[in-house]
Formats: structure tokens, sequence, C-alpha cells
């Protein structure tokens, strides 16, 4: 059954990825891996859009996922598939064993070396809930939420529309050394998108909330009056003269430029010499006022786990130290091949084996609100949007699109658009002076406002 | 060459009487415009080397059949990943709920499928014919081939991966149409080192070929080469100039300018929704007259091809600017219905799983007249871009970037040094009326582009000539 308007996840799930993993376990075995593991997901969605005050899209989804790797010996394969039924399974299996006799001998492949416990209670992770809404209330919320962003000012003069939907799964994972766990997880996101015109110029913006609750959304006034307030005051936009200013990232964006430094921390790319923070462990690569913590046990949080893709206990852990590297992330592979332990940083996708990845980062926040920044920075970029892709971890240049605000004297002059951002991640990073309080946790990744001293702007 | 047409009919108890039965079950209302079960198996097979070693290997395989239902501007979506004619009404009757008004007793009357009336790509010598150790040793020679290029070598990643899809499209105006549509992919990575200056170059390609053709050893030393090269010219790369300046784009991938600059923004469901830059301006110039530039599903093998697109609407070349005038937009068949023009043949979809929407297939502008080597020349000071990364644009304010990952400072028309790469940003509606020279040179990509909208992705592909575009911002650091 795959269509299911306004249900919860099917009751057996967890028990059918139990199963299944099981099955898949011994099929490996008998096909003649010497061991392997294996990750089921299965999720309902529900996602409704209105526009206009009209609904104009509904989408229901039911699906589920395996995805198995096996050894045969320090060989590996991985396979994934849709299809659950015994003949299927087992004969993917053994494709994927055979597959396994042709990759390269590598004494460092394998699973982790024992199996520990999950780190905590799933229930604590991602709160039961006593009911799950309807599609109609989805759809009522939408309404309210892109009402409110069309009402908010004369200048809002079309809509993207506004979503909102709901997301349960559960996620299963097992591997040949006994381990077998299982938990479930529950998102709902509201989102709003809105056009302001003045003369021939248009602009559009943003903004969304999510969380593990259908509460946790309920602000559907705010989500659109936010979305609108942002539009507006997109409209009027320029360029600035190129040259060298201090730039705030806001929180959205600041997530952003911490984000990247997820990437550079991991321990694949460090064994293939792919980051520019290669043997910088120990010796200071963000500014002295900067504090980075992962911390999977944040209730409700987007990256929270009780265990990680290979199946060990997740933990608390300090990445930056007031700007010192305290340790890179790592899963098993990755730490083997480096002489270290796994972090349990393991992350993986249905179709790959696992690879490194963060569970939630947060930046420590400062004392100081925006005006305080802005003051302390005289004159600058305000930036609220980065476009492109022109970040590379290998070498850690850095050059963006970027929409923001101009300010001087602590106050905001004009909106500036079609301009870039450039400098190295290392300087970036040094170069914060000042984090803002405005922490929210919204996502994986969260930050502060983070005020940069001196950066690249091109412009006219 | 396997039946296609009985693809599914075999594989999933849908044999169009046991399909046909179930839908009759399912009326749709008469405010339906439109209604599709987009049926879906793939097969996909990658492999990756790293440290010397082809450690990686893995297949997946994907299956469903998506349900929509199209009704003025509302859409219906739902998916089943069970090929039984049950689990298909269900999705289907989900979906209708999108629909209002009561039932018209009007079921779905389903034709024998058919296959689309081109080829545009082999059914047969793909690489799933292939033995496994064949693909491996392909990897394993672009890994020797790239090391013996250079010493500074420090790093190879490469990766080879193809898919085999089999699609049936069943329309509520009876259509049936099914087809088989290969893709392969090959991306060769190296990272070079000199001291503690670490670089990277990059080559890939592909395309819905046979496999000979893109596995020959003339093409994998070919390959190899140009990763390497890629990366010790960045080796040698200074700082890039920051602010406005002239900027010259060689031919093939620097079409991505293209794609973002232009192609998003005259899809159709923006212009029908009056979102984009460009809504309501055809008609209007918004490029130089040097500039004509199509959007074409129909070259045949290219990444970006299909024989029909998702909705089973034959692909075409589409007229997007002519000398510079706006011509056209990109329509799927409800953009297109809303619009009250037909569909271009470019509705696509990522899998069952996601909806369709207009998409671009291969954005193409068409030769100039100018000899190359006087498009640089003719270049006072500026930057010469030859190699890009990816690109994105805000399509309602129109400004759009896109990254260089080879480029050069020109003076007096001669190249001086690489500079580093940095990101282009410029504003689409107006950013083609500063082309001052179109070379004769124009030239496809090599096969790399994936496109993403909406959380959807897409293969696509390019072409451009060398141009000369004047007063773009370049986001260098000095």
């Amino acid at each position: 059954m795959n269509v299911v308007p306004s249900q919860n996840l099917p009751p057996k799930s967890l028990e059918e990825g139990e199963e299944a993993i099981r099955f898949i376990l011994e099929a490996a075995r008998s096909a003649g891996a010497t061991s392997a593991d294996a990750s089921y997901v299965s999720g309902v969605e529900e996602t409704v859009g209105v526009r206009k005050g009209e609904i104009e899209k509904v989408q229901a989804a039911q699906s589920r996922g395996i995805g198995i790797r096996v050894f045969a010996g320090t060989r590996q394969s991985s396979v994934a598939t849709r299809d659950l039924s015994p003949d299927h399974l087992r004969s993917l299996v053994a494709r994927a064993v055979a597959m396994a006799q042709h990759t390269a001998e590598d004494p460092y492949a394998g699973l982790p070396d024992r199996i520990l416990p999950p780190a905590i209670d799933p229930a604590k992770l991602f709160p039961e809930e006593s009911r799950i809404p309807s599609r109609d209330e989805l759809v009522e919320r939408a309404l309210a939420t892109e009402k409110a962003a069309l009402s908010f000012d004369p200048r809002i003069t079309n809509s993207e529309g506004a979503e909102c939907s709901r997301s349960h799964s559960h996620i299963v994972f097992g591997n040949s050394l006994g381990f077998l766990h299982g938990y479930r997880k529950g998102s709902y996101a509201l989102s709003c998108s809105v056009i302001a015109t003045s003369g021939d110029q248009m602009e559009r913006d943003y903004w969304y909330v999510t969380g593990p609750l259908w509460e946790k959304i309920s602000d559907a006034e705010a989500i659109g009056q936010k979305a609108a307030s942002r539009t507006v005051r997109r409209l009027g936009a320029r360029r600035i003269k190129t040259g060298t200013y201090p730039v705030i990232f806001d929180p959205e964006t600041a997530r952003s430029l911490v984000g990247h430094f997820a990437g550079a921390v991991s321990g694949s790319a460090l064994y293939r010499n792919a980051t520019y923070l290669k043997g910088r462990e120990g010796t200071p690569v963000m500014n002295a006022c900067m504090t980075l913590r992962e911390d999977p046990f944040l209730p409700g949080a987007p990256g929270s786990r009780p265990f990680d893709g290979e199946g060990l206990p997740t933990r608390k852990k300090t990445l930056v130290d007031e700007g010192v590297l305290q340790t890179f992330l790592f899963d098993t592979y990755s730490a083997r091949k480096l002489g270290r332990q796994s972090t349990a940083n393991a992350v993986r996708s249905l179709g790959d084996g696992p690879g490194v990845g963060i569970s939630n980062l947060i930046v420590d926040p400062g004392t100081s609100t925006l005006d305080d920044l802005m003051k302390k920075a005289g004159k600058g970029l305000l930036v609220t949007e980065l476009i492109g892709f022109g970040v590379s971890t290998v070498t850690g240049d850095y050059s963006r699109g970027a929409f923001g605000y101009w300010f001087e004297d602590g106050a905001i002059l004009h909106p500036v658009s079609e301009i870039t951002l450039a400098g190295t991640l290392d300087e970036i990073y040094k170069n914060i002076v000042d984090r803002g309080s405005d922490l929210e946790i919204r996502s994986s990744i969260n930050s502060p406002s983070l005020l940069v001293d001196g950066l690249r702007i091109a412009g006219d | 060459m396997p039946d296609i047409v009985r693809f599914f009919e075999d594989r999933v108890e849908s044999s169009t009487e046991s399909l046909q039965s179930a839908l009759s079950h399912v009326s749709l209302p008469s405010t339906v415009d439109d209604a599709d079960l987009y049926f879906e198996h793939t097969v996909r097979e990658h492999y990756s080397v790293e440290d010397g070693m082809v450690k990686k290997a893995g297949q997946e395989v994907s299956q469903g059949v998506g349900a929509r239902i199209v009704s003025g501007e509302r859409t219906g979506f739902a998916f089943t990943e069970e090929f039984s004619p049950r689990q298909i009404a269900e999705a289907l009757e989900s979906a209708r709920r999108i629909a209002q008004g009561p039932a018209s007793g009007r079921p779905l009357a389903l034709s024998r499928p058919g296959r689309p009336g081109r080829d545009l790509y082999p059914t047969t010598d793909l690489a799933f014919d292939r033995p496994v150790p064949e693909k491996i040793g392909i990897l394993e020679t672009i890994d020797r081939l790239c090391r013996q290029e250079s010493s500074k070598v420090v790093q190879v990643m490469a990766s080879l991966a193809f898919e085999d899809k089999t699609i049936q499209i069943v329309r509520s105006d009876g259509q049936v149409v099914v087809d088989r549509i290969p893709l392969t992919r090959l991306n060769v990575s190296v990272i070079a080192q000199e001291g503690s200056n670490r670089q990277t170059g990059s080559y890939g390609w592909g395309g819905r070929t046979d496999f000979s053709g893109i596995v020959s050893p003339e093409r994998l030393a070919q390959a190899c080469r140009e990763a390497v090269r890629q990366a010790l010219v960045n080796l040698e790369a200074r700082p890039c100039p920051s602010g406005t300046m002239d900027v010259v784009l060689g031919p093939g991938w620097p079409g991505i300018l293209l794609h973002e600059a232009i192609g998003h923004g005259l899809e159709g469901d923006f212009n029908r929704k009056g979102t984009s830059a460009f809504s309501g301006r055809i008609g209007q110039r918004v490029a130089s007259p040097l500039c004509t530039i199509v959007d074409d599903g129909t070259l045949p093998g290219r990444r970006g091809s299909l024989n029909v697109d998702d909705e089973g609407t034959p692909t075409q070349r589409t007229v997007l600017i002519e000398n510079g005038i706006l011509r056209g937009y990109l329509q799927d068949r409800q953009n297109a219905r809303l619009m009250g023009t037909r569909s271009t043949g470019n509705g696509r979809r990522e899998s069952y799983a996601h909806p369709v929407m207009p998409r671009m297939t291969n954005t193409v502008m068409l030769p100039g007249e100018s000899d190359p080597a006087e498009v640089l020349s003719s270049l006072d000071r500026g930057i010469y871009a030859v190699n890009f990364g990816g690109g994105q644009v805000d399509i309602t304010s129109g400004k759009f970037v896109f990254s260089m990952s080879e480029a050069y400072y020109v003076e007096k028309g001669k190249i001086l040094h690489p500079v580093k790469g940095a990101t282009l940003i410029g504003n689409g509606p107006d950013v083609l009326t500063k082309v001052r020279m179109v070379g004769t040179d124009m030239s496809l990509d090599t096969g790399v582009g994936t496109c993403g909208k909406d959380g959807q992705s897409v293969p696509v592909g390019v072409g451009l000539p060398t141009i000369r575009v004047d007063g773009l911002t370049v986001g260098g650091t000095h």
C-alpha cells in the first residue's frame, strides 16, 4: 500500500526492517560473504502546496528501501533496492558477493571491531506524537501562511506559494556482528515564498521553519510575515564599489559558511589529501572567539541519532575549542587508514557504503546583538543570501555570489545585489572577530551571526 | 534486443488488460485535464577508484509507478513501488482527490504500447553487457595514466557510473509510450601537489551512447591528460582580480552561462506564474543580434537528449532566442495548456517518485562568424575562462553565478598567467545584450551536466562557441 493519506507509519515497519536485515545477513553468509551490514529506511511523506489562496499540489508517498554492503575478506561491494521480496533480495546479495570478488584487497576495509549498544534511548531524541495532522490541516496551515505573506505589504504582488509537509520514517541498521537496532524519526516543515515588485524590479525571498512536532511549526502568521518582510526589504537593491569591507553573515548564511568546515574536517578528505586542514590538528584554524561543537543528542534536531551509519554509539564532541582544531571526524575506514579511532561519524546513503558526516553542529553564541555587530564593524555588508558553488575544501578557496544590505554607523542604508565575496576559508575563519547572541536551532548546522573583518567584495 | 514493448507486462503483471480492468474502477471527474501513470525500472551500477585501488563497486535497482492527475493549476501526485494493478489504482485514486467535482464515469482507455518514432540512443553495446573485471580495468587504467602524466599527482579519484532505465508512460488520452534510456558517465579527478600548494583538476565525459566509443584507449588517454593538465595549470595560478571586466568564454561547457542566465528563466512554469525576470517578454530584445539560442532534445547520443519527454511528447528543437529576440518558452503539458500553447517536449522528472516540471534538454548557442583566435585577441584587459564548475540562478531577480575552474588573465589580447577559480556574477536578462563577438567554433560539452530544480536532478547538456561578454563581475580576491 503506497498512498496513505494522513496516517502514521505502517506500525510493522520497524519489525519489517529487522526481519529483512536478518534475512539479508543470512543470505550474505550463505552466498559466501565473510561479513555484511544493511540499512533499512521506510518513510511516509505528505506535502501540500498552495498558491494564491488555492491548493496547487498534493503529494503523498510511502516508500522503503534497503542498502546492503558485503565483504569477501577485505574486498567489498554494495547494492540497494526497493523490492524486499525474498527471491530478489537473495539474488541481489549473491550479485553483491560476486562483484566484491573483483574489487581490490583493501586491508582497512571492514565492519567496526566490535559492537556497542546505542548511546541513548531513541525515544529521547524524537518525541512520540499523540496525533498526526490530517491533509486538510496541512492545507489550512499553508493557506494561513501564504495569506499572512500576501497581506503584509501592497508591494507583495505575486507568490510562489506556501508548502506544508510532514515526513515520518523508521531507520533500522544491522550487521553480521550482531548489531540490530532501529528508531523512528518525524519532521514537519512549513515554508513560504513571495514576490515583491517596484517599477520593473522584481525580488523573491522566502522563510521556513522545521521541527519534530506539528506544534513546532504552528506560527503560520509569523512565517508568512517574515517571508514577506524579507522580500519587500530587498527592493531597491544596487551594487557597491569593489573593495575590502567588514562583512556580517546572518545566521542563515553563517550556517552555510560553517558547513564548509564540516566538509574540510572529514577524515575521508584527510586521507585523500583533499583538505586544506591537513596537518592542522592542535593548531588555530579559526579566531579564538570561535567554539564549534557536535551534538547528536539535541532533541528533535534533524541530525540527531543514537548510532551512526555503522552502528557505533554517537557522542558529543568539541571540534574547535577557542579557535583550535581538536579533532577530525572519522568513520571506521578513514580511522583505520590513518591509525585513529572512529568518532562515530559514519553516515550512510542507501546506494553506497558509509562516508563521513556530522550529526548536528553548533557554533557557541556570543553576547552581541546584530546592532552591536554593525556598530563594531562601522560600515560594511550584512549578507543574507549566498548563491553558487565556488568553494573548494581542497584549496580553501572561497568565491560566491551574494545578496545583502549595506550599513554605516550601525544602520542599514540599502539592499545590495549582484556582488561576490571572495577569500580563503582559512582567512575568513580566522578573521571572525565577533559572534552574535542570535543562535537558534533550526537545522543540523546552527550558528549565530558572524562578523568577518575584511572580505573582498567584487561589484562596480 | 529485448522487447521493451512487453517489458512491464512481463515483469509486473500489468498487462494492458489487467491494468485496464484495475483502472476501470477509477473514474476521473470531468474537471481533470490530464492524467498519467509513469512506470519506471532502472538499474544503476557504479565503480570508483581512489588511492590506486578500485575498492568500491555497487548496484542499485529502483522501480515504481508515479500517478499524476492534473486539473487546471492543480496537480495531485502519488507513487507506489509495487507493480500490482491494485496498488497502481490506489495511487491514482489518491492523486485524484486533487480534482474537484463529481466523477464523470470516464475511465482511462488504454491503447497498445508503442515505441517512440525515433532512436537517439543505442540499446546494444551498453556498459551492462560487459564483464565486471573489464569495467574495473578501465578505472585501473585511468589511475595509471594519470600518475604517469606527472609525478606531482598525489591522488587520483575516478568513477564509472551507468544506468539502464526503462519507462512506460500511460496517458489519459489512451496513448501508451515505452522507451529504454541508457546513460553513462565517467569522471577523473586528480590532486597535484608542489610543496604545500595542492590543486585539483578534473575531466568528465559520457552520454547516451554505446560503451566502446566512451572508453576507447584514445578517450581514456585524453581524459587523463586533460585532468592532470588542469591541475598543473592551477598550481601556477595567481589570485584572480576582482571587479567588473570583459570576459572571453571558451567553447563547450562554459555554455552553462546559457543554462543559468536565460534557460531557467524561460521555463514555462515560472512564466505562467509571472515569477521570472523574462515573464511577458516574448518578441522583445533580450540579447545581442549575434545570439541565437536553441534547446534541442533531439541530438543523437547526448546526455540531455530523449526520444520522448517524461510525458510521452516527442522532444524537439525549440528556438528560445533568435538573433537576440526572445521567441519561446520551454513547456510541459500542464503549463502549455494554461498558457494556450503546445508542449515543447520539455516535461521531465527525476524518477517515478517525482512530479513533472518543464526542464531543459541540451541548451546551445549557434555558431557566429568570428574567428575564435580573434575573439581572444580582441580582449584588452580581462579574463579568458575555459572551464567551469557549477552555477545557480535566482529566476525572479535574474541574478546568476557560475564558477571558473580554469581561467587566465589577459592583457592586450595575450594570455599572461592562469588565475585561481572565482565566481562570475551577472544579470540574466541583460548579460546576453553584452555579447560583443561570437566565434565559429560551437562545441557541445563532453556530457557532464546535471541540473537541479526544486530538489529534482536531471541530466542536461550545453553548447557554446567562443564568445566575448563585456562587463561581467569577477569575484576574485585582489
